[in-house]
């Protein structure tokens, strides 16, 4: 009986989680073998052909490179940023608590939504950012120049960039709260010393914040890697794939290609688990993270 | 004629007892459980609306009010739905054992394939009242299952103003006229010809200049995607796009916002339906003298044969609601709806009686004389599937290479049969 | 796993001021560092001021290449009513609030338990729990579509229970990492006064907690309020008015035009409950996060 007691208080977590995050994995891997027909239903076993005929997708080696640089552009340029950030919202400032509320707003704000309002701002003919651009003579209205998100490299680094600014306010709250975490004494310490600012930073700050940072990265490469609202609102992928990464890839087969969708699912999967654990073993977070 | 039709009318009223007898018998499971309680049809239909005020959720709210009235022991519920969501929405649907019992907008013949839907013929009492020319796409096996309920054609739309600053006399009939003309009216600042090749509708688009080279999706059967002629219309637009006569970056401007380009005043020629009336009439930027609408031009010459678009209504099985269904039906296709929907939407009757009705309206006439010939998509099941292909990566082909993109889309489309 | 919520000394401000030798140079100093944050935290509302400069917009303005229309109109906050707005906000409220219960309900023991106790698979449950963290319903749509197909739930409840599940691990992850900090020597003198082990959760662990407990609840709200593409998968059996926000507002881009108007009143409306949430708590959501208060 006493070895049955934790599942009483651990049992709830350890269905739900079952049921909804676990089972749909083995579902997953299961249609990703199947032959299934555009209305959904299973026509027949169909052995590797969905994984064929994804690895025969001409978009695929696009997809799969601009995922990499998607993922890798916008972990690296947000923890970069969240450091800065981190560092100046931590300083004693009239009215601190409203500015760091300011910059909660992204967070709050469902990405959708805000990759809405800059497709809005990046409409060749009237959005905002054009105008403004348009005034600095840096573009022309209604032209090529104007047109960001139809031109695929220049949507691609816009849509980095709103996915930047959403991930900017967990990551340097999450740094925050590690700065907050050392103790006032080890800088008394460092001033005693007389290192300098940057030292103190370099040598203290940072190999403390270290916790924080990992944590914070693993979380930005997960999310960045599945994100959808932003490229779906903003591009839907195109034109053709050439804006797509392997999750709105994934998507749109899932339309009328659901056991090619399957398969590709499968692979962003294993894609996702492998970059996390290389990250986690490069970083060596056993050490870091356990109590 | 008035005579022969009720006459009809009564032959179908046997079969109408008849099956409802044949429904009633397999439905009583489910409509004997709920005991004596209304039985609720789910009504999806696609929004043709341009806002909250024409939503076609109003219009069809009317008519569901309408019926309730008419038949208190069945309620329908509506469910509106976006064009650019439609099909993903519908496909879900039906993905997620979530069926609908009727829907209205684009038809998935692959449906009908897997014997998910009702027959036009067991749904309708009077079938052959929708006009033949759109049977063959709803139809699967030599039996007619699409049913459709709203058609348009595609002609070629241009704005007089601009061509007038331009210095352009007549509306093009000839790609080269297109050339010269969209490349003198991108001299005035504005867009010479607006190509929307985004994935909304680049299937249509792409269809109509595959037909001025005499081309098309399908021929004999076969898929036809990368043929010489489709290549060929490919190239001619690559040029177009590359000259800077088009807007920039067609693969990704989807039709809905180049339309209102057009009617803004902004864009000087683009490939339209009826639908483009009410948004260029909303827009107050061109009267109706400043806009005309011509037959779409092709390689050496108009086309004589046009795109011609139906929206279906599909019934689906899974709920067992076969009766209620076709009283639904019956209901919602009197010419009074269809009327009121083409006012509401300047698009184009799809019963006989209807266009017989509107054959001599000032606005309509042209069209729905050219209806008889309008060319078709292709009716086969993997056209839905090709379809979603198509809209998605069509674009790439006018920055790209033309023979590739079309191979491509033609292997996807053999690969998945016919 | 609890990195971010380790234990803390204070949660003083670094920067305190220094001796008033140096005050001057320090004033200047903040001077420039707040005009530099202030600055920043303004780029940071701008898209949403453009959001709500565009919702707006009198109708005839929409498309007009100006940074502010010539006046203002309100027109799209009146009218969106009548598309069904508020039953879609009544079925976001009841998801992101069915979804933050259940993850109350569930995390809390389980979190409790396995900070207090070091029982047989411990450790397995707690890689569970890191390993969901890993996994998100973008990743395997396809599988979380075709079962939630098989089951025939109501759409509501099926979402209710994906975002519940996919909240799960992170509210685990806090407040285990939030109740370890609590000293157990709290509860047990509580239990020697005569309370038992749930009086004394209740009683002395919960409101100890309690910032650890808020946070993980609107994180797990806010990300249920915001999920789109589940939504946009498993609400589509739902008539247009009962469908959740974010799948409400993506409608609005329709076929004929996009009802700019429309989608930015609505996704203002959509963004202010979360972001009056969000100032409320900000302070804690440091705090949360540090495991701050206690000593």
């Amino acid at each position: 009986m006493q070895s049955l007691r934790p599942l009483l208080w651990i049992g709830p977590a350890i269905a739900l989680i079952a049921v909804v995050v676990l089972w749909p994995v083995v579902v997953l891997v299961h249609a990703s073998f199947q032959n299934i027909a555009s209305d959904g239903f299973v026509v027949g076993g169909a052995g590797f052909t969905n994984y064929n005929d994804l690895w025969h997708e001409p978009a695929l080696r696009g997809v799969v490179v601009r995922t990499v640089i998607w993922v890798v552009a916008v972990v690296v340029v947000t923890l970069l940023v969240s450091l800065a950030l981190a560092q100046l919202f931590n300083q004693r400032l009239p009215f601190r608590r409203l500015a760091r509320t300011a910059l909660i707003a992204p967070w709050a704000a469902s990405v959708m939504m805000t990759a809405l309002i800059f497709r809005w701002a990046l409409d060749p003919y009237s959005g905002a950012v054009n105008i403004i651009l348009h005034a600095l003579g840096l573009v022309k209205m209604g032209s090529n120049t104007a047109d960001w998100l139809g031109r695929p490299t220049w949507a691609l680094i816009w849509m980095i960039g709103v996915a930047i600014f959403v991930s900017l306010p967990f990551t340097t709250y999450a740094l925050l709260a590690g700065l907050q975490s050392i103790p006032d004494d080890v800088y008394e310490a460092a001033r005693v010393d007389g290192s300098g600012t940057w030292r103190t930073y370099r040598l203290i700050t940072l190999p403390l914040l270290r916790p924080a940072i990992l944590v914070a990265t693993t979380i930005n490469v997960i999310n960045v890697f599945n994100s959808f609202p932003i490229i779906w609102e903003m591009t839907r992928g195109g034109p053709g794939y050439e804006t797509s990464t392997t999750t709105t890839f994934m998507f749109i087969l899932k339309q009328a290609f659901i056991g090619e969708s399957a398969a590709m699912s499968v692979v962003n999967f294993l894609l996702v688990i492998l970059v996390v654990l290389l990250f986690l073993r490069a970083t060596r977070w056993r050490e870091q993270v356990t109590r | 004629m008035r005579r022969r039709l009720s006459g009809v009318r009564v032959a179908v009223l046997a079969t109408t007892l008849a099956a409802v007898a044949v429904g009633a018998g397999s439905a009583t499971a489910t409509t004997a459980s709920k005991a004596s309680g209304a039985v609720t049809l789910k009504l999806v239909v696609a929004d043709y609306g341009t806002g909250p005020s024409n939503t076609s959720s109003k219009y069809w709210q009317g008519i569901v009010k309408a019926f309730e009235k008419a038949n208190p022991s069945i309620k329908v519920n509506v469910t509106t739905i976006s064009w650019t969501n439609f099909d993903s929405q519908v496909q879900t649907m039906v993905q997620n054992h979530n069926y609908p019992d009727i829907t209205e907008g684009d038809y998935f013949s692959a449906y009908a394939q897997q014997g998910l839907l009702y027959p036009a013929k067991q749904v309708l009492s009077n079938p052959s009242n929708l006009l033949p020319v759109f049977a063959s796409q709803g139809t699967y096996n030599g039996v007619q299952y699409g049913m459709p309920f709203t058609t348009s054609s595609r002609t070629l739309f241009y704005d007089k103003k601009l061509f007038a600053q331009a210095g352009i006399k007549a509306a093009p009939t000839t790609w080269a006229a297109v050339k010269a003309d969209a490349a003198k009216i991108k001299a005035t600042g504005k867009i010479g010809f607006g190509l929307p090749l985004g994935p909304e509708e680049a299937q249509a688009e792409s269809l109509l200049w595959f037909l001025g080279a005499g081309g098309n999706y399908m021929s004999g059967g076969k898929w036809t995607i990368n043929s010489p002629a489709n290549i060929t219309a490919f190239n001619f637009l690559k040029g177009l796009v590359s000259a800077g006569d088009t807007e920039p970056n067609p693969g990704t401007v989807d039709r809905t916002p180049l339309w209102e380009k057009f009617a803004a005043g902004d864009v000087g020629m683009i490939n339209g339906s009826p639908a483009l009336i009410p948004i260029i009439q909303a827009a107050h930027v061109l009267t109706s003298s400043q806009w005309a609408s011509v037959p779409i031009a092709g390689e050496h010459g108009p086309l004589s044969d046009t795109l011609g678009v139906c929206d279906n209504v599909a019934a689906f099985k899974a709920n067992g609601h076969l009766a209620q269904i076709k009283r639904f039906l019956d209901f919602a296709y009197q010419n009074q709806y269809q009327l009121q929907f083409d006012r509401e939407y300047d698009l184009l009757p799809a019963t006989v009686s209807a266009a017989n009705a509107l054959k001599s309206d000032p606005t309509f006439g042209s069209f729905i004389q050219a209806l008889p010939h309008a060319v078709q998509y292709p009716s086969n099941t993997a056209w839905a599937q090709v379809k979603t292909d198509i809209q998605n990566t069509i674009g790439t082909a006018v920055t790209g290479s033309p023979a590739s993109v079309l191979g491509n889309l033609q292997q996807t489309a053999q690969k998945l049969g016919g | 796993m609890s990195a971010v919520a380790t234990r803390v000394g204070a949660v003083t401000d670094v920067d305190t001021p220094l001796p008033s030798r140096r005050l001057r140079p320090i004033r200047r100093r903040t001077f420039v560092l707040s005009v530099l944050a202030y600055g920043i935290a303004l780029l940071f509302l701008l898209p949403y001021l453009e959001m709500i400069v565009t919702a707006l917009r009198p109708h005839d303005q929409l498309l007009a290449a100006n940074l502010l229309p010539t006046h203002f109109s309100f027109s799209n906050f009146t009218t969106i009513w009548s598309t069904g707005f508020g039953g879609n906000l009544l079925e976001s409220l009841a998801i992101a609030g069915g979804a933050t219960g259940v993850v109350l309900l569930v995390a809390l023991p389980a979190a409790y338990y396995s900070a207090r106790h070091r029982f047989r698979g411990r450790s397995l449950f707690l890689l569970l729990v890191l390993a969901t963290q890993m996994l998100q319903p973008a990743a395997m749509l396809v599988g979380i579509q075709r079962e939630f197909s098989n089951f025939g739930l109501p759409a509501t409840l099926s979402l209710i229970l994906v975002n519940a599940g996919f909240n799960l691990a992170f509210a685990v992850w806090i407040l285990n990492a939030y109740i370890s900090s609590i000293p157990v020597e709290l509860e047990e003198a509580a239990m020697i006064d005569g309370t038992s082990r749930v009086g004394a959760l209740a009683r002395v662990t919960v409101p100890l907690a309690a910032p650890g407990i808020v946070t993980a609840l609107i994180f797990t709200f806010i990300a249920a309020w915001n999920e789109f593409i589940v939504a946009l998968t498993l609400s589509l059996g739902l008539p247009t008015n009962h469908q959740p926000l974010t799948v409400a507002i993506n409608n609005y881009i329709g076929e004929y035009s996009v009802d700019w108007g429309h989608l930015f009143a609505g996704a203002v409306i959509a963004t202010i409950p979360v972001i009056v949430l969000f100032a409320v708590i900000e302070g804690r959501v440091v705090g949360g996060l540090t495991a701050g208060s206690i000593k």
